[in-house]
């Protein structure tokens, strides 16, 4: 029974990380109509700067992190989204492949194939017992810096006038254009924001994450494929669908790990073969739903992409 | 007339092949930069492979990498000596473990299994489209990774095969890249393709015109699959080991991309992005180890160490961004005077 | 106020607009009718600059606008309320109109702007806070024209505004280009109801095959045959 409900939280820890790269990765695609496959590499840029500055304190390291981060993604905009504004979404998610190789290959001649580890607070991966559950201080945090950005998210959304444009654009581009939205304003902020959120994951996957202490050249390049294919499978058009997406792909992958035997001579007999199902669950969903899991019958945009 | 200007078009990628394949075995380069030449040569038989169905469906496919990865261990499984197997691969199926192959029947078996693979998975996925479709295809790339990766019973699981015989020689590898090449031609030529063409330039009036988009767009990715699994199976022989990561990720981003440079739209684009990217990564290799003369002089030093991979993925970034229609901007090869004076001559008689 | 001269714009070879000359004094109401594919549509699309013309200028107040993006277009002083309203339905009635705030060169008197508007259109105050998607169409032209009014432009630009509306609510919506028109606000008017623009507007141009036909008068709209040929082109 703990060990049932310390499984859970871990799962829901880890949906909330994914859920959180699926915002990211949903709120670039909402007004660009662009996949940036190389969001991974944004983190990995900022795991690198947490690790590289270990020795310095705690709050220096992280803002480091997040000015690496937000200029790498304002580098990326300027240098390469915006060129790639009228290229065909195929084209584009292609780009941004090669950005994600350029950026790994740049990270593996720069600091070499073997991982350096990332120190932030350590206090944090200690567990706390809350009722013979034991359960870490990041898994905590986790859940909740995920909660507080998405109800800052909503509110940047709703409440201020770069949110409404940014809504209108996503919606429908060439429409909130002819009424002054400015595009490139528009596009930045998204840019920035995905930005801010890739910073946060940066920051907390290395704790939350036991196999990503290290962080190397391909750091996130797992989480960011099953991310991606969570968000299309919750439908991409939509922040709130793309969110669910990337969460149950987050928890569904938690608990399958939590519960799968290590070991097994057969496919599907034991977590190495996790990333199998979840592919083929995503294939399947795939063919019942083009559109997306949570997504209520909107054929048109997917088609389109 | 048309047919007969239409073959020409075939002239450039057998040439660019052949002339590689003579270039890599004569004295005229030195003798190191064979495996370089055969590398290329097994490049550009993947890209073409990826180029039937990418191409002439207009639909992006990121899994096809599954189907070399397919050919390439089956092509290695089977060619290990039977004596070794015990040693190498110890957890083998028995009837895998007891029997082995020659090299062209291994190449066939890859061929065959590819296809297979990518007719099966074909069969549902080809319903789709877009984004839905390259994620799908990226996931069957996902399932094939992990298990070729773990099951130990059809292949080396997380280890490394090794002992494969290294057969793939310059006049295999241009040999296999032409045959790939007169595969494509000859199907982008026949009534299956120019259908599937159709389909690619305007769905809803290929559907209007009685065209089946879901079984033209099978029959390319089973093809496609095919010689998906023969390019693995040379990639195999060249190589002389496997492991599952050799044939995931970085060899899917390395073909797209070189498709996607050279222009997704022509057989003639996917054979001069494979060369045109082979080249440079071959040319900074030689650079960083200080064998290219002007470099040196201009630097006073060899290039600095990973400049490879930073030039080569720098390169296709800038293309990918700036050229997003590739280096021939899909289209085919073409003799320039010759084509010329035809349309002329067309174009007084009509 | 604003002058199209030489205008010329081609999807691909095809030219959807050829040599096009029309102005708009300031204060005026002027019409532009003609059949479905007559190049309406894509003139104003050129003048918000959503489409680049291949020849020709455009002038709002004596500066050439040919080539700036809608949003600068915007800025200038031009709006559009585009064919089929194009309302957020997603987005709730007040949202939609703040949208129409982005065009605006200064954020000083936004709250004046949407009280006249409000005044305006009462049934777009009473539902402010609800989802466009749950009115009527009248009511959404209503918005539409709403949002457009909030950036304060100088020149209104409207897209067959009665598309698909019942004639009472027609009746609402050209009484309101009056009213707007009495704001001091010039307005060019793509319509298909031809008799009811010519009566309405001040000048009337007839577009057929991308080009100007010929211009009529107010006087022209009872007279039946001048209208046949207007469409129909016998000369």
């Amino acid at each position: 029974m703990t060990d049932d409900v310390q499984t859970l939280v871990d799962a829901v820890a880890l949906g909330s990380i994914y859920a959180l790269m699926a915002v990211g990765i949903g709120l670039v695609f909402g007004v660009l109509r662009l996949v940036n496959f190389a969001y991974g590499q944004l983190i990995m840029a900022g795991a690198y700067a947490l690790a590289l500055t270990n020795d310095q304190p705690v709050l220096l390291s992280i803002a480091l992190c997040f000015a690496v981060v937000l200029a790498l993604s304002l580098a990326l905009e300027l240098a390469a989204f915006r060129p790639l504004r009228r290229a065909s979404p195929t084209t584009m998610l292609v780009a941004t492949f090669a950005i994600s190789y350029l950026l790994q290959s740049i990270a593996l001649v720069k600091f070499g194939a073997i991982g350096k580890i990332v120190v932030v607070v350590p206090k944090l991966s200690e567990p706390v017992t809350i009722g013979g559950v034991h359960i870490r201080w990041i898994t905590i945090m986790t859940i909740i810096v995920a909660v507080l950005v998405f109800a800052a998210l909503m509110v940047l959304l709703t409440k201020t006038t770069i949110g409404l444009h940014m809504r209108a654009a996503s919606i429908d581009p060439a429409t909130a254009r002819l009424l002054g939205v400015r595009a490139n304003a528009v596009i930045t902020a998204a840019v920035l924001v995905s930005g801010v959120i890739a910073a946060i994951v940066a920051v907390i996957l290395p704790m939350a994450v036991p196999e990503r202490l290290l962080v190397g050249p391909d750091f996130a390049l797992r989480e960011t494929i099953i991310v991606l294919v969570g968000v299309v499978v919750g439908g991409i058009d939509r922040l709130l669908s793309a969110t669910l997406g990337g969460f149950t792909m987050g928890v569904a992958v938690g608990l399958l790990s939590g519960y799968l035997p290590s070991s097994g001579a057969w496919p599907f007999t034991s977590s190495v073969y996790l990333d199998s199902a979840v592919f083929m669950l995503v294939i399947i969903v795939l063919l019942i739903r083009p559109e997306g899991l949570f997504v209520r019958g909107r054929h048109a945009a997917l088609e389109r992409v | 007339m048309t047919d007969r200007r239409g073959s020409l078009e075939l002239i450039g990628p057998v040439l660019a092949l052949a002339l590689a394949g003579i270039v890599g075995s004569t004295g005229f380069v030195d003798p190191a930069l064979e495996n370089e030449f055969k590398g290329a040569l097994v490049s550009v038989a993947i890209v073409v492979a990826l180029y039937v169905f990418v191409g002439n469906s207009g639909v992006v496919s990121f899994g096809h990498v599954s189907f070399v990865a397919v050919g390439a261990f089956a092509a290695g499984v089977m060619t290990v000596p039977v004596a070794l197997k015990p040693t190498i691969t110890p957890g083998l199926f028995a009837f895998l473990g007891e029997h082995s192959v020659g090299n062209l029947a291994s190449l066939a078996l890859a061929a065959v299994l590819g296809g297979l693979f990518a007719l099966v998975v074909g069969i549902p996925l080809m319903r789709l489209s877009g984004l839905a479709a390259g994620i799908a295809t990226f996931a069957v790339l996902g399932v094939t990774y992990n298990i070729l990766n773990n099951w130990e019973k059809i292949g080396p699981g997380p280890l490394t095969l090794t002992t494969i015989p290294e057969t793939t020689g310059l006049l295999q590898a241009t040999i296999g890249a032409i045959a790939v090449v007169a595969v494509a031609f000859a199907y982008q030529r026949s009534r299956y393709g120019r259908k599937l063409r159709a389909s690619r330039e305007d769905p809803a009036a290929a559907r209007a015109a009685g065209i089946d988009i879901h079984r033209e767009r099978l029959w390319a990715f089973a093809l496609s699959g095919a010689l998906s699994g023969l390019a693995g199976g040379l990639l195999v022989h060249l190589a002389g080991t496997l492991q599952a990561r050799d044939v995931y990720l970085d060899l899917t981003f390395l073909t797209l991309a070189m498709l996607v440079v050279g222009g997704v739209g022509s057989l003639w684009g996917a054979v001069v992005g494979a060369l045109a990217v082979s080249a440079l990564d071959s040319f900074l290799l030689r650079a960083e180890s200080g064998e290219v003369g002007f470099v040196d002089d201009l630097l006073g030093k060899p290039l600095w160490g990973g400049s490879r991979l930073v030039g080569v993925a720098l390169f296709m970034a800038v293309v990918l961004v700036f050229l997003p229609q590739g280096l021939t901007r899909g289209r085919e090869f073409h003799l320039p005077r010759l084509g010329r004076r035809r349309a002329v001559a067309q174009e007084s008689s009509a | 106020m604003l002058e199209v001269s030489g205008l010329e714009v081609r999807y691909g070879t095809v030219p959807a607009v050829r040599d096009l000359d029309l102005s708009v004094g300031r204060g005026e109401i002027v019409g532009l009718i003609g059949p479905n594919g007559a190049g309406k549509s894509t003139t104003l699309h050129a003048i918000m600059g959503a489409v680049r013309p291949s020849a020709g200028d455009i002038r709002l107040a004596g500066s050439s606008i040919r080539g700036r993006a809608p949003e600068q277009v915007v800025r200038a002083g031009v709006a559009l309320v585009p064919e089929g309203r194009r309302i957020f339905t997603e987005l709730t009635v007040e949202e939609n109109l703040r949208l129409g705030l982005a065009g605006r060169r200064s954020k000083d008197g936004s709250a004046e702007a949407l009280e006249r508007v409000y005044e305006l259109f009462p049934v777009v105050h009473e539902s402010r806070s609800r989802h466009a998607g749950l009115l009527s169409g009248g009511q959404q032209q209503q918005l539409a024209i709403g949002r457009a009014l909030v950036g304060e432009p100088d020149v209104l630009l409207l897209d067959e505004p009665s598309l698909g509306l019942a004639p009472t609510v027609v009746d609402t919506v050209f009484g309101a280009l009056l009213a707007i028109r009495a704001q001091g606000v010039t307005i060019l008017l793509v319509e298909q109801r031809a008799q009811r623009t010519v009566a309405l507007a001040d000048r009337t141009y007839v577009m057929s095959n991308g080009e100007l036909r010929m211009t009529l008068g107010p006087g022209d709209a009872g007279d039946s045959r001048r209208m046949v040929e207007a469409y129909f082109g016998s000369s």
